[in-house]
């Protein structure tokens, strides 16, 4: 799968990068909104994770945009400090289809993002 | 040069201008130099964090069992640079600042990174040094990566006469102890800043929950800690304990009433309702929106009669609250709302805006 | 005994007084400034906000944002303030009055619509015309208010009027904020369990040729244009060193509106912002904290050295002259209306320590500088030891000198924000222009300020706003 990133934390994102290349996908890296919203619409990935508390745009408008621009076709994986629980609420509002919570285990992760794997390909 | 009687020579002048030129080109040249120092360091910098990256990052994605005897592979450079102070000290900040993202088999192993690196040693000498902040920052160092080896040695510092110091330490038994390391509530005499409880909060919130002794807590002289306990039972919701929160609404203090009240909202039978309303009308403004906002929650049909009369306060945000409250408490609670409308023009305005509300 | 030299002695001593207690002054300043932001270095080492970040008990803050005519950036700058890191937050942008597009373009941007909504007033204001918020869930913290033009005061308590929340931060819609900004901001309410912290204020940093895109700061680079450029070593001085020696000794008197959170309970008792001065932040402030004293309540009002508001400062002569009237008018109107606590005891700190020094020593200062040099200049002229003269401007240049070169020092030590060894060295050459191009006007500005409020001018005058679009390299 075509996964794009979407996270401020340099260490975190290069972790999240590690990760998913480790398990096959290919991976597009952005550092912010804007970012990410470009590359998006330019490279249309099949898969969105982003961080929700980020520069220029948050993650919830990530979501938004999305799901307005490519409704259907790109889930939308979103991450989130522990406590942020209204937060996770109005993301899954607008549309997000699933969430990991700092701190994360990058193995569970793997498992989230397969799960879209067999979405996409099936 | 005279001035009147004021007789200042050149020669004093001449020593001012002397004395104030030579201050600047000293603190010119220290500036310079510092400058320099730094640069020349930061040139190593983003070396170092690529390296520190690499190596966290193969920690973090180590497959498979750490051998006791050999730990996680390091490479000689590794090893060669981490006796280094300035490399040292960057290397640790990155591998805290991934502890604090993972968990899981992954954190494991960063922590078994920290110990075969002995970076405990380098914390622990920080702690006997006089500076309050260094051992502040070292108490936190441990902590982060769960050294909980050490917590005979940290916990000496809960005592300690920093203030700050004593936070760390705190959160440290915290860590370690989870929820039995709050036992040092039992007998503080000072207070606890907020600041402190979210930190111990967003601690304990990272550790499974464990139901322990907090009626104690509720009870104490310590107001800070009575209001600590209070939300605990809120954020845990610890149910059985609804009647000493009860009680808490008649305290003298008005920090802990006002708590109490956010707690009931969410600890609640249908008999808190009740208790509420009777406490109503000797509360100031703040309590009293804080009851209405509970009100909302945990409200039923039987307190529509006083939110009803609520309505005609004369404290806008009374009436706008209480009509919020009405509005949220079903098809009964809307009727009450729209018949003592009826009469009146401001509240009209008012059930508008809060259907609108609703709408969006 | 000549009467002429008892004049002269009189005149002379009360100079020479006047200028070994200013320099006293800075030299304490410097020392208190040191160990005060040191302190808070130190501790900020080990500090994580981001657990405020994430904590529902974190204090929940209005952002109100006055806009007069900003349409130039106002999306971008209203967009950076929504994507702040905080939780429990709303950002009300209040129109204030604008003549320009700057509402249609909101409206447009962020798809908003008009509320039914009753404005409760609190504190009097101009009349609200409508209230608008967002249709998209994304935008949901976004207020726009729109009304009829009453000036900065009356917006702001347009802005309380309407905040739902315990703590309001005032900024200036084109301020660009650190992303961390609130946590920071916020962090000092929380610490105090013997004095309630009832304001907290922030470090201003001139934003002229920094970088910035889609409202956000980028790349920070000291200002090309020369009173900028100065203005900067300026606010080094003010914000570094004097404002963090005062909160040391709990006297601190001005918390720029540009940045600065406020307890919004104490501000609605003192009866929101005054609209009848143009230094309405420094006057709330001073209000706030006689409150206090006069309730005799433990408080604190308390600020953070780091930097975290970027604004613009004025870049031509005339706007800046403005400015430093509007200042002057300012402090000189705050004063006035709190005359009562000129050295009274009831005022603790306040009272005998910082009213007096402002009173002295920055209202006064530009005065006792403009006579004493017209003196000296007279002096000059009828005695005939002109190389007295030059040596005695030259030790005055060199003080003056030296305390913005231990400014600079500080900065370089602490926050480093010009890491380039040329733009130090700029920062040097400007400390050394400044006596010369730049004091004297701003003196002459504060002079020409007290004139005119003896003649009863009260008007903000209309900064142009040139917005960041001429600053190099914007994207949007």
């Amino acid at each position: 799968m075509k996964i794009l990133v979407a996270e401020d934390d340099e260490l975190m994102l290069k972790m999240l990068e590690f990760r998913l290349k480790k398990d096959g996908h290919e991976v597009i890296v952005t550092h912010d909104g804007r970012e990410a919203l470009d590359k998006i619409d330019e490279l249309m990935p099949d898969l969105v994770i982003t961080d929700i508390m980020m520069p220029y745009m948050s993650g919830l408008e990530i979501i938004g945009a999305v799901k307005a621009r490519h409704p259907g076709t790109m889930p939308v994986i979103i991450i989130s400090g522990m406590g942020q629980e209204t937060v996770v609420l109005e993301a899954f509002q607008l549309g997000a289809d699933d969430f990991i919570t700092k701190p994360f285990s990058p193995n569970e992760l793997s498992v989230r993002v397969k799960r879209f794997e067999k979405a996409v390909y099936a | 040069m005279v001035l009147g009687s004021l007789v200042v020579s050149l020669r004093t002048l001449g020593l001012i201008i002397f004395v104030f030129t030579n201050m600047i080109l000293i603190i010119l040249a220290f500036m310079l130099i510092y400058m320099v120092w730094r640069k020349a360091h930061e040139k190593n910098f983003s070396k170092y964090r690529m390296l520190s990256g690499l190596h966290i990052r193969r920690t973090v994605f180590y497959d498979g069992q750490i051998d006791p005897e050999t730990g996680i592979p390091l490479t000689r450079r590794l090893k060669r640079m981490i006796v280094k102070k300035i490399f040292r000290r960057l290397f640790t900040e990155e591998l805290i600042s991934a502890k604090k993202n993972i968990n899981g088999a992954a954190a494991i192993n960063l922590k078994h990174l920290y110990h075969q690196l002995t970076l405990e040693s380098y914390a622990l000498k920080k702690l006997s040094r006089d500076h309050w902040h260094i051992k502040a920052k070292a108490i936190q160092e441990l902590t982060l990566m769960d050294m909980r080896e050490l917590k005979e040695e940290l916990f000496a510092y809960t005592h300690d006469r920093n203030e700050l110091v004593r936070m760390e330490a705190q959160v440290a038994m915290v860590q370690f102890n989870g929820f039995e390391g709050l036992r040092f509530l039992d007998t503080i005499t000072y207070s606890i800043s907020e600041w402190q409880q979210i930190k111990l909060l967003q601690k304990l919130s990272n550790l499974p929950p464990v139901h322990i002794e907090i009626d104690g807590w509720l009870k104490s002289s310590n107001s800070s800690v009575v209001v600590f306990a209070l939300k605990l039972a809120r954020n845990y919701h610890r149910f059985e304990l609804h009647d000493i929160i009860i009680t808490c609404l008649d305290h003298s203090d008005a920090q802990i009433r006002l708590q109490a009240i956010h707690c009931l909202g969410v600890i609640y039978t249908d008999e808190t309702s009740v208790h509420l309303i009777s406490r109503f009308w000797r509360e100031g403004l703040p309590h009293q929106l804080a009851m209405i906002s509970a009100l909302q929650n945990i409200g039923s049909e039987k307190d529509n009669t006083f939110l009803g009369t609520l309505l005609h306060n004369d404290n806008y945000e009374i009436k706008l609250n209480a009509a919020r409250a009405l509005a949220s408490n079903g098809l009964k609670g809307q009727a009450v709302l729209m018949d003592h409308g009826a009469s009146d023009d401001q509240l009209n305005n008012i059930i508008t805006q809060v259907r609108g509300e609703i709408a969006a | 005994m000549n009467w002429q030299v008892v004049i002269f002695d009189i005149f002379s001593y009360a100079l020479l007084g006047y200028a070994v207690m200013l320099l006293t002054i800075y030299v304490t300043i410097g020392f208190f400034s040191i160990g005060e932001t040191r302190s808070y270095l130190r501790k900020n080492s080990f500090t994580d906000y981001r657990v405020l970040a994430s904590s529902p008990d974190a204090p929940s803050i209005s952002v109100l944002a006055p806009a007069h005519n900003e349409g130039a950036t106002i999306i971008d700058n209203v967009r950076s303030l929504l994507s702040l890191n905080y939780i429990n937050l709303e950002v009300i942008v209040i129109n204030d009055g604008s003549t320009d597009d700057s509402l249609e373009k909101l409206i447009e941007a962020y798809d908003l619509y008009e509320l039914v909504y009753f404005v409760n007033a609190k504190i009097e204001t101009q009349q609200v015309k409508a209230v608008y918020k967002s249709h998209n869930p994304v935008y949901k913290k976004l207020i726009v208010v729109d009304k009829v033009k009453g000036g900065k005061a009356d917006a702001l308590n347009v802005g309380i009027n309407i905040s739902k929340n315990d703590y309001l931060v005032s900024i200036d819609v084109d301020c660009v904020l650190e992303q961390d900004a609130l946590l920071r901001l916020a962090k000092p309410f929380l610490e105090r369990t013997d004095k309630r912290v009832i304001a907290t204020g922030g470090v201003l940093r001139i934003v002229n040729s920094c970088d910035i895109e889609g409202g956000r700061l980028v790349k920070i680079n000291l200002p090309e244009e020369f009173l900028p450029r100065v203005q900067t070593l300026e606010y080094i001085r003010a914000f570094l060193l004097s404002r963090m020696a005062w909160t040391r000794l709990n006297g601190l008197l001005l918390i720029s509106g540009a940045f600065g959170a406020f307890d919004k309970e104490i501000v609605i008792k003192c009866g929101g912002y005054n609209n009848q001065t143009v230094g309405e932040d420094m006057e709330m402030v001073v209000r706030m904290r006689r409150y206090m004293e006069e309730k005799k309540e433990r408080y604190k009002v308390a600020f953070i050295p780091d930097p975290l508001c970027w604004t613009e400062a004025p870049a031509t002569y005339k706007n800046l002259g403005r400015q430093r009237n509007r200042w002057t008018r300012g402090t000189i109107e705050t004063l006035y209306t709190h005359r009562k606590m000129f050295f009274n005891p009831k005022y603790h700190v306040l009272g005998m320590v910082s009213y007096p020094y402002w009173l002295f020593f920055e209202f006064l200062a530009p005065i006792v500088e403009t006579i004493g040099f017209l003196a000296f200049l007279l002096f000059c002229f009828i005695g005939q030891v002109t190389w007295s003269c030059f040596f005695i401007m030259m030790s005055i240049f060199s003080i003056g000198v030296l305390y913005s070169i231990f400014a600079i020092l500080m900065e370089v030590l602490t926050y480093n924000q010009y890491k380039q060894k040329k733009d130090i060295l700029r920062l040097l050459l400007v400390a050394i222009a400044e006596p010369i191009f730049f004091h004297p006007f701003v003196v002459g500005s504060a002079i020409k300020g007290n004139f005119d409020i003896l003649r009863k001018k009260n008007s903000w005058g209309e900064m142009t706003r040139r917005g960041f679009t001429h600053l190099r390299k914007i994207k949007t």
